[in-house]
């Protein structure tokens, strides 16, 4: 078969990206642009600045990404592009710029949930092998599925309120920590020591997960001992947290493996960066002799190779877009 | 010799193809919903005059100032035209294109929903000083402000003809309103 070559556009949030993925395995090329030290100033992502700062980037990464390809345009098969979930603005920037591609070049449009291209990422690493378990874990979303075939989501359980990213996100605004939360969370809990009695978010034998207990938790704690007049040991506050937060995780998929005898579980989303959680997500699948499939730290940040990866199942069945194509800042994944 | 204007700087969606200077074609919408319509519109006013990309010679944008999505829409389309395709890029504010209308100073303002954008141009169209917004409730202070929202495209075509053309990479809008973080 002849391979098949996709040009993949994602700006759902605070990076421009452009990449170029053969048979949506390969990564030919990836450009990035991140806005992060922009937003830093800020707290977290200003979504007007974000949709200008990809306006002005895009043109630049897709010349950087056909670059570093070697390629034309012309030479691939079909344009990709993220239409959900993410910023309004932000999205429509790429999604704009996806269908003149598609328009000046006459190729297919392929629309892709983000989401979905976040359980690909793992398709760029090793081949994804159904049926599987996919935990998604980001600033917007935590969620357990079961993935039948390519597509094919079955939903165990999902938050009940608060996504874990944003949980660490928050948590990390309380105590002091600049943006991104997260990954600030993890490098200061490496220094600390569970010494803070959190209560665990959801005790029961469902799938759903909820962290604004959690996450209250830790500001009234913050609150209580500042009007004492006493210091939070911001270490030990962020291994307690995250002690917590990673727990629920892996008590979920625990028991999703005790009751669907899956073996094959795929972690994606933004929070798939945090070193704990791979760590303790290799305990528990070697405790369950599961097959732990967790992409690199490119593919588990936003990236256009993953929505290319993800764009593929779809170009061999044609399920393609027109110019009517808009975007969509919620949307579930089942 | 295409020329390609795209003016999706507010409610008002306005898609103008000029052959040899003169209006060839157009297309209007008026429902607010340019990122629906912009591509599929411009796919068909190049289809029914059987032009291609390749055929354009220029592109004049509007930049602004307005809605900025909207603004944005236009510009990304024009970025995409010019890096893929290497046709020359012009940009130009709505208010200007409204004062090319006027052979004297004036200061032109264009409404949206809640206040007036306005600039002031000499009798060469230039801009003097830099664009405001006011809002609703402070526009009678500003005695002198024309509000005029009409473009003339001969007059914006001819004016366009000898600018200089922008890369594509540093085409932007120009945002005149402030957002909440710069407040």
């Amino acid at each position: 078969m002849k391979d098949v070559y996709i040009l993949a556009i994602e700006s759902s949030c605070d990076e421009t990206s452009v990449a170029i993925v053969k048979n949506g395995c390969d990564v030919v090329s990836l450009a990035i642009n991140t806005q992060i030290d922009t937003h830093k100033k800020y707290g977290g992502v200003v979504p007007e600045i974000a949709s200008r700062m990809h306006t002005e980037a895009i043109t630049v990464v897709l010349e950087d990404c056909l670059d570093k390809a070697g390629m034309q345009i012309k030479d691939v098969d079909a344009i990709a592009v993220t239409y959900a979930p993410g910023l309004t603005g932000s999205l429509m920037v790429g999604v704009e710029a996806a269908k003149m591609l598609a328009l000046i070049y006459n190729k297919p449009l392929i629309a892709v949930n983000h989401l979905i291209g976040h359980i690909y990422a793992n398709n760029l690493e090793d081949k994804l092998e159904y049926p599987l378990l996919a935990l998604i874990v980001s600033g917007g979303h935590t969620e357990l599925l079961v993935m039948e075939d390519d597509y094919k989501f079955k939903k165990l359980g999902e938050t009940l309120d608060d996504a874990i990213g944003e949980a660490y996100d928050k948590v990390a605004r309380v105590i002091g920590l600049s943006y991104p939360g997260g990954p600030n969370i993890e490098k200061l809990a490496l220094k600390g020591k569970h010494t803070y009695d959190l209560p665990k978010p959801v005790i029961d034998d469902t799938y759903d997960f909820s962290y604004s207990g959690l996450k209250s938790a830790v500001i009234n704690l913050v609150h209580k001992e500042s009007l004492r007049g006493n210091s939070i040991r911001k270490e030990d506050l962020a291994k307690s947290f995250q002690d917590v937060a990673i727990d629920e995780l892996v008590r979920k998929v625990e028991l999703a493996f005790n009751n669907t005898g899956l073996n094959t579980l795929v972690i994606a989303g933004g929070v798939s960066a945090n070193k704990y959680l791979k760590e303790e997500m290799e305990k528990v699948c070697h405790k369950h002799n599961v097959k732990l499939l967790i992409p690199r730290l490119l593919y588990c940040t936003d990236n256009a190779a993953m929505i290319g990866a993800a764009a593929y199942p779809k170009y061999l069945k044609k399920e393609f877009s027109d110019y009517s194509l808009n975007v969509c800042s919620r949307v579930d994944i089942v | 010799m295409y020329t390609l204007y795209i003016d999706t700087h507010y409610i008002k969606l306005q898609l103008v193809l000029f052959k040899n200077g003169k209006v060839e074609d157009e297309i209007i919408k008026s429902d607010g919903k340019h990122s629906s319509y912009l591509v599929s519109s411009l796919k068909l006013l190049l289809e029914r005059n059987r032009v291609n990309f390749d055929d354009l010679d220029s592109i004049i944008v509007i930049n602004g100032p307005g809605s900025f999505t909207g603004v944005r829409l236009g510009i990304v389309v024009a970025k995409m035209v010019g890096f893929c395709k290497g046709v020359p890029i012009k940009v130009l504010s709505y208010l200007q294109a409204v004062a090319l209308k006027y052979d004297k100073e004036v200061m032109i303002g264009i409404k949206d929903k809640n206040g007036v954008f306005g600039g002031k141009f000499n009798n060469r169209h230039e801009l003097v000083g830099d664009y405001f917004y006011i809002n609703n409730k402070d526009i009678n202070s500003y005695k002198d402000i024309l509000i005029d929202d009409e473009v003339l495209l001969d007059k914006v075509y001819n004016f366009m003809l000898n600018k200089r053309s922008i890369n594509p990479h540093v085409v932007k809008p120009i945002y005149v309103k402030k957002i909440e973080v710069d407040k």
